[in-house]
């Protein structure tokens, strides 16, 4: 499962990035590190996510969203 | 800053063009900067100690230069020199203005070092802050933390031990409250006492450490690279060691690791004579050893992290924040969603998110235009009336028969000061709905919202606010593109905006289409609309895969910054420091322009009646002028020189086109009996004689040239101002091409057809 499929209000665990991200180790860097619990707060009109990482709140592009696998948290 | 908007591959940032006064530190006791992520409180913080006018506000990625002042520590001789630095999530650079804080942190050897880095860091986001506080403690600088946010940090219920985070990271930790001035004296001293013990050597520096197997790796480079730079005071070697080993994938690593090395060299012109043989033979030496250490780094990498030691790194930082965010920071059982979050999933929702980003633009649009217009004319009043009144009586009194000097004063001078002036009004709206949206945290929403659309043309979000703005006044919306922190981006939107037709053009298309058009003329000025946002989107995809090919394609990732009620003193301030800064850089160009069009009408041509300031327009320099360029529109069906007059004043300002048919068509001397009548009987009369009798295809065609062509003087002044002369040439060169061609298509076009 990748993060653009999750629902807004969910919560989430990071396994980690697919593909080759331009922006590979600044997205490491923000927090999206291996293990890291991401909460899915919104989503946009063309598939952009809004998400919350520790405490940020970052906007995602829907490419982003979908280099990004997860697993639910039960 | 918007994290996905720029990239130039790490790690190899070049250093930022930036002003480098700041290394100049004579008579300074010590150098001191501030770091931190975006948007934390550092430039209200360099403010509060310094006492300078920073641009504050609420959304990543304002401040992107250098700046400095000075900070007075109670125990020092000398004040110390503070430096403001651009936000960064790491010192690895993904943009030039964050390459700049890492040239600042550790591209520096010898006398140019920092002798403190204040990290300030967000108690209400502190593991990403931490994150970065980890890699600055790798670069071997003293470090004090300032805690700022800790009221939000409250507010979401989190309770944070300062005292214990201290501890755990080996550092002094004080919460200061930047806005309020708070907390600044136990600053200072921290930062006093963290100064006076800054030279002395020091038993273990403060590391956020990686783990075993990484540290035992790490540390076979590090006593390598000690080895080799003894005697040149390099930054620390950690870093380097560190910088070497997680270099990024597409950088071989014998490159970076030469990059390093040849950092290790000071400035040939810097090193004293005595020092200077043997630090080049070293750096020598170092340059023969990179091969060597990018093997070891090479081997570093295999051996312990199957190859992506960029990902092992970041993963063994955040675990040691996450340790100690565990340790320091209580949640509250259960959380709920926070204000901000609630908000959010109004305002960014998929069905709801660009309809209210509409009505917020439009809203910004309304108020540019309705809400400057009575101001407007009131300084309008003000100038014509009591201003022009004074100076004509002073003028009667002194020089009572000196007309040309009357002239020059009422009808150049003031004219053009009252023509700046009533720009004001509208800047100031202007500039206070983007400080209220920017200070509130919607601006990061919009640009989220707009992303998409706007990456058609291969612009950010953001830059749809310049261009709604440009549909009021297309002046303050070229100032505005300073809200893009990518100069590449500002460019662009520069070019884009004269194609957004402002409200002066709309007079003209109003009275042109009531003229010709009569019941039909709302549909045509609508269209004059829809051809303008045709046209910006046309040309923008015509830049993005010319001018502006290689601009990357970057993914979205934005941070979202907490929703917070706009202070008066930020949007004040704010607003005054931009429109200061407008009439500092457009004034002088505006009034010299006004000026002149005054001197063209009033220089009679060779053999016209009436002397000097008494000629009719027609046998001015101005009408030889107009008369000069007309044929140019034979094709486009309007060489007439009414309407090329009108072309030449509309370069000035729009706001004259009227003004100067009237002036024009008034200034014929009798006896001109088919020209008679009204305004209208005589634009009607004048279109269709240089047209052929073909006056609707040649009176749109003049409209559309009118909406293409350069929008005004002030226009070009503020571009000039933000983009340089040359670009602003070629959006010159750029609008009149597209006008000149675009009227003479429809003139052709529509003459087939009527
Ligand atoms: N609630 C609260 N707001 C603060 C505090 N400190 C600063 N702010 C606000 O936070 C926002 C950002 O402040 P700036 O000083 O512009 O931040 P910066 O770190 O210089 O930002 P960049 O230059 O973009 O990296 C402004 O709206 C400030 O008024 C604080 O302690 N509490
Ligand atoms: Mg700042």
């Amino acid at each position: 499962m990748v993060l653009r499929d999750c629902r807004p209000g969910s919560h989430v665990r990071l396994s980690g990035l697919i593909g080759s991200h331009p922006q590979r180790r600044r997205l490491l860097e923000l927090g999206f590190v291996p293990g890291a619990v991401i909460q899915v707060i919104g989503r946009g009109a063309v598939g952009g996510l809004v998400v919350g990482v520790d405490d940020a709140r970052l906007a995602l592009d829907a490419r982003t969203g979908g280099s990004m696998v997860v697993e639910p948290i039960a | 800053m918007a994290v996905g908007t720029r990239r130039r591959p790490a790690p190899c940032c070049p250093p930022a063009e930036a002003p480098t006064a700041w290394r100049d530190r004579t008579g300074l006791s010590a150098r001191i900067a501030l770091v931190g992520n975006p948007n934390v409180g550092k430039s209200t913080l360099f403010n509060a100690l310094t006492g300078a006018q920073q641009h504050v506000g609420n959304w990543p990625g304002k401040t992107v230069h250098v700046a400095t002042g000075t900070l007075q520590l109670p125990g020092a001789a000398a004040p110390a020199q503070l430096i403001d630095l651009p936000g960064t999530y790491s010192l690895v650079p993904r943009s030039p203005d964050e390459a700049l804080v890492r040239d600042v942190l550790v591209d520096r050897s010898g006398s140019d070092r920092l002798d403190l880095v204040i990290v300030v860091v967000d108690a209400a986001n502190l593991a990403r802050n931490l994150y970065l506080l980890a890699q600055v403690l790798d670069t071997g600088i003293p470090v004090v933390a300032a805690l700022t946010m800790l009221d939000v940090a409250v507010t979401r219920g989190l309770d944070l031990d300062a005292r214990r985070l201290g501890e755990l990271l080996g550092v002094p930790v004080v919460p200061v409250r930047p806005r309020a001035r708070g907390g600044l004296p136990e600053l200072t001293d921290a930062i006093e006492r963290a100064v006076a013990t800054s030279g002395r050597p020091r038993r273990a520096l403060p590391i956020a450490p990686l783990g075993a197997d990484i540290e035992q790796a790490l540390g076979k480079l590090i006593d390598r690279i000690t080895e080799r730079s003894a005697g040149l005071q390099p930054v620390s070697p950690r870093w380097m060691a560190l910088e070497l080993v997680a270099a990024d994938d597409g950088v071989a690593p014998p490159e970076a690791a030469a990059d390093l090395m040849l950092q290790l060299r000071p400035d040939a012109d810097r090193v004293r004579a005595d020092l200077a043989g043997r630090l080049a033979a070293s750096a020598d030496g170092l340059l023969a050893g990179a091969a060597e250490l990018a093997d070891l780094a090479d081997t570093a990498r295999a051996d312990d992290l199957d190859g992506d030691i960029a990902t092992a790194v970041a993963e063994r930082r955040y675990e040691w924040v996450h340790h100690i965010v565990a340790a320091v920071v209580h949640r509250p059982a259960g959380q709920r969603p926070t204000v901000s979050d609630r908000v959010d999933q109004v305002l960014t929702s998929r069905w709801l998110g660009v309809p209210i980003f509409l009505a917020v633009m439009w809203g910004v649009f309304v108020a540019t235009t309705r809400l400057a217009t009575p101001l407007q004319h009131g300084l309008a009043a003000v100038v014509d009336g009591p201003v022009s009144g004074s100076v004509r009586y002073l003028l009667e009194r002194v020089h009572s028969d000196q007309s040309w000097l009357a002239g020059l004063l009422l009808d150049g001078l003031i004219n053009g000061v009252g023509q700046l002036l009533t720009f004001v009004p509208l800047m100031v709206v202007m500039f206070a709905l983007l400080a209220v949206l920017e200070d509130s945290g919607y601006m990061a929403r919009g640009a989220f919202v707009a992303d998409r659309f706007l990456r058609l043309l291969g612009l950010p979000g953001r830059a749809f606010l310049p261009l709604i703005v440009g549909f009021g006044c297309n002046v303050p919306a070229i100032a505005g593109t300073r809200i893009l922190s990518d100069a590449r981006h500002r460019l662009m939107t520069s070019l884009l905006v004269p194609f957004v037709t402002c409200s002066a053009r709309l007079t003209v298309y109003v009275l042109l289409a009531n003229v010709f058009f009569g019941a039909h003329a709302g549909t045509v000025v609508f269209g004059m609309y829809v051809l303008s946002i045709a046209l910006v989107v046309l040309i923008g995809l015509a830049l993005r895969h010319s001018i502006f090919r290689h601009h990357p394609r970057e993914p979205l990732v934005l941070e979202l910054p907490p929703y917070r009620m706009p202070t008066l003193s930020v949007v004040g301030r704010q607003t005054w420091q931009r429109t200061k800064g407008f009439l500092r850089t457009a004034g002088g160009i505006i009034v010299v322009t006004v000026t002149a069009v005054w001197l063209l009408m009033s220089i009679p041509l060779a053999g016209a009646s009436g002397g000097f300031g008494h000629v009719d327009v027609e046998h001015s320099l101005y009408g030889g002028v107009s008369r000069v360029v007309s044929p140019v529109f034979a094709p486009a069906g309007f060489d007439d020189w009414h309407a090329t007059g009108a072309l030449v004043t509309g370069f000035v300002a729009k706001e004259a086109v009227i003004s100067t048919f009237a002036q024009t068509y008034g200034a014929q001397k009798p006896g001109d009996l088919h020209q008679a009548g009204d305004l209208g009987t005589q634009l009607r009369a004048s279109f269709d004689r240089a047209a052929g009798g073909h006056a609707v295809p040649a009176v749109l065609a003049f409209m559309v040239f009118l909406l293409a062509y350069t929008p005004c003087m002030a226009t070009v002044a503020a571009q000039r101002a933000e983009i340089g002369g040359r670009w602003t040439a070629f959006g010159i060169g750029m609008q009149l091409t597209v006008a000149w061609v675009l009227a003479v298509v429809v003139f052709q076009v529509g003459r087939l057809l009527t």
